[in-house]
């Protein structure tokens, strides 16, 4: 099979200079890339994953945000409710981040702030192994298909005896080289980009997942990264096949700096952040909560005091200690987005994250709206639960994700950047080995 | 002849580039990730004790019956085994305002996730070759001519390959271990050893079966770069693809209702309804109480009907058969809203565990969910704990409000008999308290079977297929 599509790239690239006279040379090795790509078993299997795997992702993520929607409608607070509660964001489809744990209902009692996980499910499964949404296809799956598609761009062609020839007709390494990323890159982005917006398209079909069209714009950029993501493992790849000699050891190189970049720096960089950054866990600031409150309200009971000074306390003992565990919480995000940036990937899934709205630092922005929600409320919610009265209304919490503007000042731009640094870099660095490349 | 075989794929493998690259790479990332999760299980292991002094205080001076349940809870101390495999431990807890989001985005990295996805793409870069480059290189036309048996060769080069990887794998291993007990507060008990040993047995079984998929593969292309190429598909879709999509794909097979809307239908059900029904339950009893005693006809106040009740036994009999017969109404009512709930409660729970059930089933086609259940449920870690937990903690229940707290309100009461006693402070630090004990190794054993036996299976089936294509491969 490979003979024969080699034949017919050969033929093809006789015919593509006949006609071709006028292009400049990377756009002639750019065509020859990507018809040679398109004969191949490679391109066959890649095609099938993307085709496959972005259709199902945002098709299962598509029904289970229906089922949010759902359970959102029969949860709605009662206008008046002292409830804290955001509808899911059709992005979530794309981008599930953190989308659970902010759709949670936030109920305003006299002694604070309860969650309610009502969404949970039952089934256990889904605690096993991280959520099939969109970034997971594109920061896991289609790295290591951009990989793929780069590895063997150099020592392939030496193996072959190809590159001789390329570089014997006077056309300049970098043109060979820039004309290989381009249609290695596009042989990658155009399937990739049709299923994604057909997908979209059908999503938008239905009329419970209603876009806005900033939100249509956040998903403009959110592909733009994607893109820029896959950009740099092409590079990468291409960068790596022009310093070994054999396409075997490019493969086993790069899949060890795969793994190294979309698993083990991320995962293992939170974790190290921890070691230095002290941060109180859940359950112990929960039970810190418990104690709190049950001890204030034996008190009131016990010594006959004013009930709603001992609810103060509760609440500014709580305050205190979200303080605490906020600022402590903060450092430690921050920490370990630092030592994650070493990885792309992790940039890659913050910046991407951030921009759909389900991303870290919106999830903390909306806790503090719903604490500053509670503070408004708390002394009218405490004086009327004291004087007995009911059914009293209380202002509606109203939440605005923040502006495209706000992400991209808060770390989405240095993200940003740092993508597009890791291209500039890897591309020049592989123009670098490339030029310095023996071709015998 | 095998031997000889074993000998020189061993002796290949070991010389190459791919090899030192991996084995280098696992040594290091083990032994990183060894002293990284020991460091935070010693964190938390502080962090335990540091609360469990502050509820010793809390126990001495503001504990009282009322609202004890919020205080004293069944919470699991971190064990040893966490410094090796995090299973379901991750301190996530959505329910909780300040819930971690950490673990979300970026789940943590353990033994488990380095077997099923390092070790599992090294043993597919050892392996995608092994029939096809051999064939590319012209050693395998060599190698038949010999009037060697070609179930011989492929048996000699999948326990070579194997062997290859599995002496590294443990070698790394041991490292971490090491790392993990020369910590002087990491004490590891009898049990845990051989849950290890098994976990490693497992990881065996589970490089064999991606050594086989390379094989397998291998001997179905005849060349090195097609063969690689599916394999890595092949791989994709086992590690990355089918365990993170069988929840959802079972969630659509096998639907439960939402707990939402099951949690509001129940609500309605014992209350709204409740009260209607009550209410109707309540006259109809009523009229016919009226019926036999027409004196509750008159209507009194509250003050009038105590004096007469006082007054006049008849009048107290047909009050007294009105108050049951009220009594008798709404407990009819709570009777029939309850069953009604419960069969609701049971159908979601049914069909949450038939949708479980199903997630489990398609994800254990993944190799990789079979190993980390396996690891999970060896490490305690995995769903069994959670609900041998849960018997732990009923357990316990019963102990502090069987016995606990009659005797120690009887005690109270003998103090001072007016005492409020749900509302008054009481010394409760020589309660029961919830203690951890790791179930036994024999139904960790029996919980990992499943999941051992389909990676047997793997093998044995994979082993077939390899060797059916090997000998119907064309070695020209």
């Amino acid at each position: 099979m490979e003979e024969q599509g080699n034949r017919d790239l050969k033929a093809g690239n006789i015919k593509g200079e006949k006609r071709d006279r006028v292009l400049c040379p990377p756009m002639i090795i750019a065509r020859k890339e990507i018809l040679s790509n398109l004969l191949s078993y490679k391109f066959f299997v890649v095609l099938l994953l993307i085709v496959l795997l972005v259709a199902t992702s945002l098709f299962i993520m598509h029904r289970d945000f229906g089922q949010r929607m759902a359970d959102y409608q029969v949860i709605r607070p009662k206008p008046g409710d002292p409830i804290a509660l955001v509808a899911p964001n059709p992005l979530a489809i794309f981008a599930r981040g953190l989308d659970d744990a902010m759709t949670r209902s936030f109920e305003v009692s006299v002694i604070g702030i309860e969650a309610r996980a009502g969404q949970a499910s039952g089934n256990i499964i889904y605690s096993f192994f991280p959520a099939p949404d969109f970034l997971y296809v594109v920061r896991v799956v289609l790295s290591l298909v951009a990989l793929l598609f780069g590895f063997d761009q150099v020592s392939r062609e030496r193996e072959q005896g190809t590159l001789k020839l390329v570089l014997g007709s006077s056309v300049s390494r970098a043109k060979v080289l820039s004309g290989k990323w381009i249609g290695n890159f596009l042989s990658l982005a155009v399937p990739f980009l049709l299923v994604t917006l057909l997908g979209s398209a059908l999503l938008m079909l239905d009329r419970n997942v209603h876009f806005s069209s900033g939100q249509l714009w956040r998903l403009a950029l959110i592909l733009a990264l994607s893109l820029l993501y896959l950009g740099f493992f092409l590079s990468l790849g291409m960068l790596v096949s022009a310093l070994t000699k054999r396409a075997a050891t490019s493969v086993v190189i790069l899949l060890f700096l795969w793994s190294l970049f979309v698993f083990i720096i991320p995962n293992l960089g939170t974790l190290l952040a921890r070691q230095f950054v002290s941060v109180p866990s859940v359950r112990a600031l929960s039970e810190k909560r418990e104690q709190t409150w049950t001890r204030e309200v034996l008190l009131g009971i016990g010594k006959g005091g004013n009930w709603a000074d001992h609810m103060r306390t509760i609440s500014s003992e709580n305050d205190q200690l979200e303080q605490d565990y906020r600022l402590k919480f903060e450092r430690l995000v921050r920490l370990s987005r630092d030592i994650n940036r070493i990885s792309p990937a992790a940039s890659f899934l913050d910046a991407a994250s951030e921009i759909a709205g389900t991303g870290i630092g919106e999830e903390s922005r909306l806790k503090r709206e719903v604490i500053r929600y509670k503070d408004s409320i708390i002394d009218q919610l405490i004086t009327d639960q004291g004087s007995g009265k009911r059914d009293a209304q209380y202002p509606a919490f109203l939440y605005k994700p923040r502006p495209l503007a706000e992400i991209f000042a808060g770390g989405a731009l240095f993200d940003t950047a740092w993508l597009v640094f890791f291209n500039i870099l890897s591309f020049a660095v592989a123009y670098v080995a490339f030029v310095r490349y023996d071709v015998r | 002849m095998i031997k000889t075989i074993i000998a020189k794929e061993v002796r290949t493998n070991i010389l190459s580039f791919r090899f030192l690259v991996s084995f280098v790479l696992l040594f290091v990332i083990v032994a990183v990730t060894a002293l990284v999760l020991t460091g935070d299980y010693l964190r938390r292991l502080d962090e335990y004790s540091q609360r469990q002094a502050e509820l010793e205080r809390y126990l001495r001076s503001y504990a009282h019956f009322n609202r004890i349940q919020n205080i004293l809870q069944a919470t699991q101390p971190p064990i040893p085994f966490q410094a090796l495999v995090r299973g379901l431990t991750a301190d996530v807890n959505i329910e909780a305002f300040d819930n971690d989001p950490l673990p979300v985005m970026f789940p943590l990295i353990d033994l488990t996730f380095i077997v099923t996805i390092l070790v599992s793409l090294i043993a597919l870069i050892l392996s995608y070759d092994a029939v096809c480059g051999e064939k590319e290189d012209g050693t395998l036309k060599l190698m038949l001519a010999n009037g060697l048996a070609r179930s011989k060769i492929i048996l000699a080069k999948v326990a070579g390959g194997t062997l290859t990887l599995i002496g590294p794998f443990i070698l790394s291993v041991a490292a971490g271990m090491l790392i993990v007990i020369l910590h002087p507060r990491v004490s590891w008990a009898g049990p845990d050893w051989a849950a290890l040993g098994l976990i490693v047995a497992g990881a065996v079984l589970f490089i064999t079966v991606f050594y086989l998929i390379g094989v397998l593969i291998s001997s179905l292309h005849t060349s090195s770069p097609s063969s690689i190429m599916t394999s890595l598909f092949v791989w994709v879709l086992l590690v990355l693809v089918v365990p993170n999509l069988s929840p959802y794909v079972s969630a659509f097979l096998s639907p439960a209702p939402s707990r939402i809307k099951i949690a509001r239908e129940v609500s309605r059900l014992t209350d709204v309804d409740r009260d209607e029904l009550g209410r109707k339950l309540a006259d109809e009893r009523r009229r016919e109480v009226l019926k036999q005693y027409p004196v509750l006809a008159e209507r009194l106040t509250e003050a009038e009907v105590k004096k007469r009740v006082a007054e006049d036994p008849e009048y107290r009999k047909a009050y007294e058969a009105d108050r049951a017969a009220n009594q008798g109404a709404w407990n009819e009512a709570n009777r029939i809203q309850g069953a009604k709930a419960d069969v609701i409660r049971q159908d979601l729970r049914r069909k949450e565990e038939a949708q479980t059930g199903l997630a489990r089933s398609i994800s254990m086609a993944s190799p990789l969910a079979d190993f980390t259940y396996l690891a999970a449920e060896l490490s305690s870690t995995g769903v069994r704990n959670t609900l041998h937990v849960g018997r732990l903690a009923e357990a316990w229940g019963r102990a502090f409000g069987g016995e606990y707290v009659p005797k120690k309100m009887a005690e109270m009461k003998a103090k001072d008999p007016t005492v409020d006693l749900w509302n008054t402070a009481v010394d409760m630090t020589d309660a029961p308290r919830f203690r951890y004990t790791e179930e036994g190794l024999g139904g960790r054993v029996e919980a990992a079977l499943p999941p051992f036996a389909v990676l047997l299976g793997y093998c044995v089936v994979l082993f077939a297929a390899a060797y059916v294509a090997f000998i119907r491969y064309d070695a020209r």
